[in-house]
């Protein structure tokens, strides 16, 4: 499996009263390396929103094993999975860029709906595409 | 699979044992599923995370293929509309 890594460093609004970065933001970073990795196949937001489709979020599973602190280097990994269903699942790993310690894994699932929210129950054209070319890309060996 | 398809009640009963295996539906059982229950919301309370697993079932079992969520509205109505719409999709390749 291939995954792409972003680097990103803990800032001083995401951290809680007790020093840890706030179990929330890590939202936020799975939004970055998933962009990292969207960006590549020409998958971004707004180039889907031009092919017709919004990807609305519609699962989030994070398993928080080890806290961050202000000002450390992370890395963000992700990859995507190749569901059943016409839905984009991706994986991500957070890690502590020294020592790379796992701080966080997690999970997310999108479903497709056209520009009317009508929810698209299989994929065709230029979507399935560049969805499929991410999908080879992460399931390599 | 023709023959079944063919037998309406017999269809109905497979479609509700399909949804409930498909599914993993732990507090249904198929005497809970009538022929005309809404199969979302108020009726089975199923979602539209249910209808994408569905309609890979569907696909792989009937090879019947439901596009979109227009048409999903259509067939997933109840048990007696997935039938019907099943039904349909085999006499058109007739």
């Amino acid at each position: 499996m291939q995954w792409v890594e972003t680097e990103d460093t803990v800032r001083f609004n995401e951290v809680d009263e007790w020093g840890m970065a706030w179990y929330g933001h890590y939202m936020a970073w799975f939004e970055i390396g998933r962009m990292s990795l969207l960006r590549r196949f020409d998958l971004l937001p707004k180039q889907l929103v031009e092919l017709g489709y919004i990807a609305p979020v519609i699962n989030v599973t994070c398993d928080y094993k080890h806290p961050a602190a202000c000002g450390d280097a992370i890395i963000i990994k992700t990859t995507a999975i190749k569901p059943e269903i016409a839905a984009l699942t991706f994986k991500f790993e957070i890690l502590h860029k020294e020592g790379e310690i796992l701080l966080a894994r997690g999970e997310t699932t999108q479903v497709l709906l056209t520009s009317y929210n009508k929810m698209i129950y299989r994929l065709s054209g230029d979507l399935e595409k560049r969805i499929n070319h991410m999908l080879d890309y992460c399931m390599r060996e | 699979m023709r023959e079944l398809v063919s037998n309406s009640e017999a269809l109905c009963e497979f479609l509700k044992n399909m949804i409930v295996d498909t599914l993993k539906l732990e507090d249904v059982t198929i005497d809970d599923i009538g022929n005309d229950t809404p199969l979302f919301r108020e009726g089975l309370g199923l979602d539209s995370l249910d209808a994408l697993e569905l309609v890979v079932a569907i696909e792989k079992i009937f090879n019947v293929i439901i596009e979109d969520e227009n048409v999903g509205k259509r067939a997933f109505a109840s048990i007696k509309a997935l039938a019907d719409f099943i039904q349909e999709e085999y006499r058109q390749e007739d």
